[in-house]
């Protein structure tokens, strides 16, 4: 039934997005890259793929300056699919965009409390995570302020209700918060694909498969990152978003490993996950959280398999017509591009040729 | 050479010719052992250059492995983490301690690093995404560190003791080229004028004693002939007038009368 | 939720209308026959040519909106695909024509008739069969505007994707285009066995 009104708010935008996606980077892009022997070349190769916008950068630009080229044609790309996009389309670019606002919110946040003047902040905060009253964030002084009266006000009001109050802004580590928000945001997110009416069918489908996976890859990085440091299990539970192939089963061994091969056991229900643990050998004792220091022998680590895999389920997204989550898969995609590019050019400034194979590239 | 070092002004007396001999002394054995110090320096700074060398090396490989462990990260997170972990760093985890370090004489500081262990101010950064590269990142950066502080504490011993090496090696000069030849030169100086006089002194001597010589035999020929006329008084008979006149002229260097000058 | 209450009222409604008319002795206002009879043939001849007019340009507008959104988004990154899918335009433009076709034919059957010849056998055959008719030919082409309006969209993409892709889409394209060519012929083949209105 999607195919039947779909394309009456949303056939332009998803036409936008497939063309997007076709100018992506392909392994043949990326063989080139890699042979490239200092970044003047690399801004050569990426020439026709990111034309104008590499055109103002100085000969052998840093990384860094290269890789935010090409996150401002992300960026404006994806304000001209904003700007295009109407009704539950846009809701969901708008959904897209909380991610980065919690990020830049996160930002000023930490400003705030150690009463940095936020204003500059305001250059560092992805454009993407851009609304209208952010620069009014700045006006707070001091984080119950800041709470009362600004954060309501900003789109990501919802998430703090109700599980952050200004106490906690202020005296839970930032990461925390961060990551709270963040849980939330796809708790809503997943709501908001699985009851939206103009959402049944394939875009239900899709994104209902890869916020589950989001969610599950969170659980998963939140548990093993957290090994160590003072984040308890209870504090840890609370992170965890409660949806996803692991919840609710997984997710509470998950609060109740201690170590990797706790977790290896938890997500061992789930066979994607299993076989990534199995791949980077975490599963077999003893590797321990070595395996992730060293690198395991073909060079992937668990974060690398995590991406492989999101970034399959995005490039499959395209199989699927009439739904605006190619623009979910595409927004993934080009930021994995962008940070292939980094790190290719990053090898090649670092003269580390013997890694740079170690992109993710799908296409 | 000593003629333009020249000679200290003193004047040429046996207590400077002490003094000077004394000092000379003195200088010989600063001398040796300014040298043996500057040896011990310099055998030290050899090292130090050496241990620099590697630690350069060293710290070359480090930061590499280092700056890349860092793209890693950014690879990982897929943004900028560097605010964040900047703010919410608020206790120092690697630590410096200096310390100081006796080399003959001269204080070398020593830094010496370690870690405050329990001390993680951003151990949760990256907790959703790239928490295990940012922690392996913060390890790598930690040994880069550890390097940075052994070359610096090489290389502030190495200016200080580039700095101390080179003062001895001043002096050592200084007291050898400067120092001795012209203590020398003085007591040289102060020997010839001694001779000098000695010289004169013997010659005037000689020439006093000369004119001793000649007074005396003056003297000696009026008292012959003063005797050979007594005695021809005598013999003429007028003795007891004559006797009591001679003693007077015996006495009269003492005498008011004025000596004769002497002229040299 | 709103037209689910709107159903439920309605329903209701014409249970109890219903049931009030049966018990009060009126149950024979439901005469379907009668109804059928009363009906004026031309009614039902010009509702069918309605509906298949009408339907047919619904289908075809609507697989030219699905297929034309489809093809200006991707035109803007593949401005090459713009001529070559015209022609999944013109499929669904075709959808339209058809209906144009059976509606002139079965408009042409229709012709004033005096009142007292107006319910014979053949006026009564010619309005059904004009009515399902076009009914036929209007839905058909109504399904079939939208399946090659579906597939024109897809042909769009995939073309801006892969060049190579067209041509197979297309020929997916023809059969869905083709259905609509079902519907003409049946709707000729109705048509065609009804006289004209009063010559008789």
């Amino acid at each position: 039934m999607e195919g039947l009104f779909f394309n009456v708010n949303g056939g332009f935008v998803e036409g936008i997005v497939r063309g997007y996606r076709n100018s992506l980077l392909t392994g043949q892009n990326y063989s080139n890259l890699t042979q490239c022997e200092t970044i003047d070349d690399v801004k050569l190769q990426l020439g026709p793929a990111y034309g104008d916008f590499l055109a103002s950068l100085p000969p052998n630009p840093s990384t860094s300056a290269l890789a935010g080229k090409m996150t401002d044609k992300l960026v404006s790309e994806f304000r001209y699919l904003v700007a295009q996009s109407v009704g539950s389309t846009a809701k969901f670019l708008e959904y897209l965009t909380y991610g980065y606002m919690i990020d830049n919110i996160a930002l000023l946040i930490t400003g705030t409390l150690h009463e940095r003047d936020t204003r500059e902040l305001l250059e560092r905060c992805h454009p993407l995570g851009w609304f209208e009253t952010l620069p009014v964030l700045c006006v707070a002084t001091n984080i119950e302020e800041l709470y009362n009266s600004v954060l309501i006000e900003t789109p990501l009001a919802p998430y703090f209700k109700g599980s952050l109050s200004h106490h906690d802004l202020d005296e839970l580590n930032i990461e925390i918060v961060r990551n709270t928000l963040y849980k939330n945001y796809l708790e809503d997110f997943y709501n908001f694909v699985q009851t939206h009416p103009d959402f049944s069918g394939p875009t239900q489908e899709i994104m209902s498969e890869i916020l589950q996976f989001e969610a599950d890859r969170r659980a998963i990085n939140i548990t093993l990152n957290s090994f160590g440091t003072e984040l308890s299990k209870q504090e840890r539970r609370k992170l965890y978003p409660e949806f996803g192939n692991l919840y609710p089963e997984g997710s509470l061994m998950l609060s109740r490993a201690e170590d990797v091969e706790g977790v290896a056991l938890a997500v061992s229900a789930v066979s994607d996950y299993k076989s990534f643990f199995d791949a980077v050998g975490l599963s077999q004792g003893g590797g321990g959280l070595g395996g992730m220091g060293g690198g395991p022998a073909d060079g992937k680590s668990l974060e690398d398999l995590f991406y492989q895999k999101e970034m399959e389920m995005s490039k499959f997204v395209f199989t699927r017509q009439f739904t605006p989550a190619v623009v979910y898969a595409w927004m993934k995609l080009k930021e994995q591009e962008i940070r292939n590019v980094t790190w290719i050019s990053e090898c090649i400034a670092q003269n580390q040729k013997e890694r740079i194979g170690n992109f993710i590239s799908v296409f | 050479m000593s003629g333009a070092v020249g000679r200290e002004p003193v004047f040429p007396t046996r207590q400077s010719l002490g003094l000077m001999k004394s000092k000379l002394k003195g200088a010989e054995t600063g001398h040796s052992l300014l040298k043996r110090k500057s040896e011990a320096l310099t055998k030290r700074f050899r090292e130090i250059t050496r241990r620099i060398d590697e630690a350069k090396r060293k710290m070359g490989r480090v930061m590499q492995i280092a700056a890349f462990s860092l793209a890693e990260v950014s690879y990982a997170v897929g943004g900028d983490i560097g605010y964040q972990v900047q703010e919410s760093a608020k206790q120092a985890r690697f630590r410096v301690r200096a310390k100081q370090e006796n080399v003959s004489g001269v204080f070398l500081p020593q830094f010496e690093s370690y870690t405050q262990e329990g001390v993680n101010d951003f151990a949760l950064t990256g907790l959703g995404k790239g928490g295990q590269q940012i922690q392996r990142c913060r390890e790598t950066y930690a040994r880069a560190v550890e390097t940075l502080v052994e070359l610096a504490s090489l290389q502030t011993a190495f200016l200080i003791l580039d700095e101390v090496i080179k003062v001895v090696n001043r002096r050592v000069n200084a007291i050898e080229h400067v120092i001795i030849p012209r203590t020398e030169n003085t007591i040289k100086y102060i020997n010839s004028e001694l001779d000098e006089l000695d010289r004169e002194e013997f010659y005037r001597l000689k020439k006093v004693s000369g004119k001793k010589q000649r007074d005396n035999a003056a003297a000696d020929a009026e008292i012959l002939a003063a005797r050979k006329k007594a005695e021809a008084e005598e013999a003429a008979g007028a003795v007891a007038a004559a006797e009591p006149e001679a003693a007077p002229e015996a006495a009269d260097v003492l005498g008011e009368q004025e000596d004769n000058d002497v002229i040299f | 939720m709103y037209p689910r209450y709107l159903y439920g009222v309605l329903t209701t409604t014409f249970v109890v209308v219903g049931l009030y008319m049966l018990f009060q002795g009126e149950g024979e206002a439901f005469n379907v026959g009668r109804f059928l009879e009363e009906v004026s043939p031309y009614a039902w001849a010009n509702i069918g040519i309605g509906l298949c007019i009408g339907c047919s340009t619904i289908g075809a507008s609507w697989g030219i909106f699905l297929t034309g959104s489809s093809i200006v988004g991707g035109g803007v990154r593949a401005p090459r695909i713009r001529t070559k899918n015209l022609i999944s335009i013109i499929f669904c433009e075709v959808v339209a024509i058809y209906g144009v076709i059976i509606a002139i034919i079965f408009s042409s059957k229709l012709s004033p008739v005096p009142e007292s010849q107006l319910y014979t056998q053949n006026n009564y055959y010619t309005g059904y069969a004009l009515f399902w008719g076009g009914i036929t030919v209007g839905f058909c082409n109504l399904i079939c505007g939208i399946s090659v309006g579906i597939n024109g969209s897809g042909a769009a993409l995939a073309d801006a994707a892969d060049p190579s892709l067209f041509v197979r889409i297309l020929v997916i394209e023809i059969f869905s285009s083709v259905l609509g060519l079902f519907g003409l012929i049946i709707g000729l083949l109705v048509g065609g066995k009804a006289l004209d209105m009063g010559a008789a």
